[in-house]
């Protein structure tokens, strides 16, 4: 129950390396709540297909750019 | 903290409080009168018009508070949780309603059913916030 997905995300990299993009300005751009941002961040919620890709576009890059799977980040 | 998160909070102290209120009615009313008290019609419309009035004084002062998030619809993540928190907290209703069955089997109390089953339509409300909390807070 509530395990965390292992699923791997730099978004909050690319936010602080997109001007320092807030939260709020990310959530809103995919059509999201800051609150949802911050669980995609911290790896307690892996968005659907279509905000990841929401959020690949909003920083200009692949999905696979922003998402990983864990076993590939441990190898 | 999201506003629906605050406004399951709300919900949430507002059931336990206005279930409590109900049942210790129907507790006394049973003590005096020796047996389990028949459905009391003044004690359900009373626990009505208090979720109602308590419902919307909560909601319209968390949604003053919380701007333009309130009228925003649910997002992906909060409707998973809505939907596992409302599937979760059907289980207990079942439960409580066949306890309520079993009750009725053995002692055939018919009042006892109605309570057992109200009881229990009260606590999976409440369980179905408190899951939302637990699911907001832990992840989906």
């Amino acid at each position: 129950m509530a395990q965390r997905p292992p699923i791997t995300n730099c978004v909050k990299a690319l936010r602080e390396s997109h001007g320092q993009m807030s939260q709020a300005a990310l959530a809103e751009m995919i059509g999201v709540t800051r609150q949802t941002v911050i669980a995609i961040e911290q790896g307690r919620y892996s968005p659907s297909l279509e905000s990841a890709f929401r959020i690949a576009r909003a920083f200009n890059v692949g999905v696979e750019d922003v998402f990983g799977w864990e076993e590939e980040t441990r190898a | 903290m999201s506003f629906r998160e605050k406004t399951a909070w709300g919900m949430g102290l507002i059931l336990i409080l206005a279930g409590a209120w109900y049942f210790a009615k129907v507790v006394s009313v049973s003590q005096a009168l020796g047996h389990t008290s028949p459905p009391e019609l003044s004690f359900f419309i009373g626990y009505v018009i208090l979720v109602v009035i308590a419902s919307i004084t909560v909601n319209v002062m968390l949604a003053a508070a919380s701007g333009k998030e309130a009228n925003a619809p649910a997002d992906e993540r909060e409707k998973a949780i809505l939907d596992k928190a409302g599937h979760w907290s059907g289980y207990l209703l079942a439960l409580g309603a066949f306890a309520g069955l079993w009750h009725y089997g053995w002692l055939g109390d018919g009042n006892l059913l109605f309570h057992v089953i109200f009881g229990a339509l009260m606590l999976s409300q409440i369980a179905e916030y408190a899951f939302q909390i637990f699911l907001y807070r832990r992840g989906v």
